[in-house]
């Protein structure tokens, strides 16, 4: 093959190749790699967030991490909060891509409905359902009082349903990743596999838990893997959930934990020394996933 | 699978049905915030409330703009969401070029690590970001949050604009290239069949970056440069909630990500087949 250009000097084509990388790479190793590395650094100081006094304090921050209750409780909280809305964006999501495998009128655009609040900006999804939520003139409560359900309006942003506010708000608002991939693998599931399973006398159930289950696993396992990693170190739907009175030691998990030590206490080591212990607990998820990745790929 | 039957058969009701549920779910909080932005103060807090204004009026758009910000944040918004599909396009569109038409060692290895960064969240990198920036001076300015946006979408651009190159076959472009330069090829074969994946990608970059809330929050605290999610975040924290200017907010901002959805919707398929947008 050629080379770039047409003079009598022409660099080696893997040079070319490396050229044209270089400042993608270059970027992503002093934007992203650079900064975890440095994190990682000053997760080791005593280190103000503004000022540039820093003293050096060995595994300290660590190990106030780990006798401090509040971190612990962070840690709950956000483990809650992910497994709920990981088991209630994948049901839904199943049950969603299914039907939106149907052939029925309006298919198309109910598609690209459903798709949308994943698009949307956090604020606006949380201003929506803070909205329709609302404790003296929200939609919601104002249903739920007519229908008799309730005799007096819920608080929904109070310590008592704050948590599941904040479930609900997330999960209208991810489950639609769940959709896509679900979606995307089923349209390639062969009509072969559900008419043999047809003529062996197989209802809609069976044909779901024996035909088209077996080929969602994979997809399914991505889809778990990614979508534990985003929900756990998620910050803004609940950081502007809390925003405007909402009770906010109810949903404090731990990035919103990480964010107060570091903007609020101006503590910079501690905050990243959190930040550590989460990087750790998902490196792992993130190497069982591009080990997943790979055997895809190579089938 | 694609299967048809009739409409009135108790399948296709159930199907009905459920599509009706559906469509309620994701779409009466959107028409909520519509139908509340077009409502004057006094019907919004009206009980039994009315889904339809009965007085449509554009003052709470008004207020939006005369007494707050608004409109300053909204071409913050587009200055930055606009430089970072700029920077992220020129630095990955020859990079993902590369990745799948050379062959030079530890290309494997780079797109590994590439995969790898795809893996951070926000709030993960923002401390030691922040920190960084602080020592550039690059906080308060927008320059350093278009880096930070960069950052934050460079590997799922490469990894999409990857999938993207590897469906044009090699084929076409080596024809090209027994007649002319490499850089022809590229140019005259290569780009407009890649256009648009490269389009695509650029559209998904204005809807990160367009849609961010953390970075600006943490980055910018100048309230000249703050962009919409922090602006209307702010609105929000304001004693007196009004929610009828909020709700017009809301609408506002949305409005250009509905009008690109449009084009995008059926990309999102590709986009998650190279590992889905991040979110």
């Amino acid at each position: 093959m050629p080379g770039m250009g047409s003079g009598a000097f022409r660099l080696p084509e893997p040079v070319i190749g490396m050229l044209m990388l270089l400042p993608a790479v270059l970027l992503l190793l002093l934007l992203t790699l650079y900064p975890v590395l440095y994190g990682i650094w000053i997760s080791f100081f005593n280190k103000h967030s503004f000022f540039p006094q820093q003293t050096f304090i060995g595994f300290d921050n660590y190990i106030f991490l780990l006798r401090d209750p509040e971190f612990w409780a962070a840690v709950w909280r956000g483990i809650v909060y992910a497994l709920f809305t990981i088991v209630l964006q994948i049901m839904l999501g199943v049950a969603t891509a299914l039907l939106l495998n149907e052939l029925f009128p309006g298919r198309s655009i109910l598609r690209a409905i459903v798709i949308f609040p994943y698009v949307v900006p956090t604020v606006v999804a949380v201003i929506i359902w803070k909205w329709l939520l609302d404790s003296q003139f929200g939609l919601i409560n104002y249903l739920i009082e007519k229908a008799g359900l309730v005799d007096q309006s819920i608080s929904f942003m109070g310590k008592d349903w704050i948590m599941v506010s904040l479930i609900i708000v997330s999960v209208w608002q991810f489950f639609p990743f769940v959709v896509i991939g679900v979606l995307a693998r089923l349209q390639t599931v062969p009509e072969e596999l559900y008419e043999a399973a047809k003529v062996d006398g197989a209802n809609a159930w069976q044909r779901f838990i024996h035909v088209t289950l077996p080929q969602l696993q994979s997809v399914l396992f991505v889809i778990v893997l990614l979508r534990s990693i985003w929900m756990f170190t998620k910050f803004d739907t609940p950081w502007l959930m809390i925003q405007g009175g909402g009770a906010e030691t109810y949903i404090r998990t731990l990035p919103i934990y990480t964010y107060m030590r570091t903007f609020a206490y101006y503590e910079a080591g501690l905050g990243s020394a959190m930040a550590v212990v989460m990087f750790i607990a998902l490196a792992g998820a993130a190497t069982l996933y591009f080990r997943i990745w790979r055997r895809e790929e190579h089938l | 699978m694609n299967r048809s039957y009739g409409l009135l058969s108790p399948r296709g009701q159930a199907v009905m049905w459920a599509a009706l549920a559906l469509l309620v779910f994701t779409a009466f909080p959107f028409a909520w915030m519509a139908t509340t932005a077009l409502k004057p103060s006094r019907e919004i807090f009206v009980t039994p409330p009315s889904f339809w204004p009965t007085h449509v009026t554009l003052d709470n758009v008004g207020r939006l703009f005369v007494e707050t910000r608004f409109l300053t944040y909204f071409r913050n918004s587009l200055t930055v969401s606009f430089a970072t599909v700029g920077l992220t396009l020129l630095v990955s569109v020859p990079a993902a070029y590369s990745l799948t038409r050379f062959r030079f060692h530890a290309r494997e290895k780079i797109a590994g690590l590439i995969l790898f960064t795809y893996m951070f969240a926000p709030i993960m990198i923002i401390i030691p970001f922040y920190v960084a920036m602080r020592f550039l001076g690059l906080t308060n300015t927008h320059v350093g949050l278009i880096l930070a946006y960069t950052a934050f979408c460079l590997p799922f651009n490469l990894w999409l604009l990857r999938t993207f190159f590897q469906t044009i076959p090699l084929e076409i472009e080596e024809a090209a290239l027994i007649d002319g330069s490499r850089l022809q090829a590229v140019i005259y074969v290569v780009l407009p069949l890649a256009l648009p994946g490269v389009v695509a990608t650029g559209i998904f970059t204005f809807i990160l970056a367009w849609n961010d809330y953390i970075f600006a929050r943490v980055l910018l605290s100048a309230d000249e440069l703050k962009t919409l999610p922090v602006g209307i975040a702010d609105l929000y924290n304001a004693s007196v909630v009004d929610w009828g200017m909020i709700m017009a907010a809301g609408l506002l901002v949305i409005a250009p990500v509905a009008a690109v959805f449009v084009f995008i919707q059926k990309f999102l398929v590709a986009g998650w087949g190279s590992g889905g947008v991040k979110g």
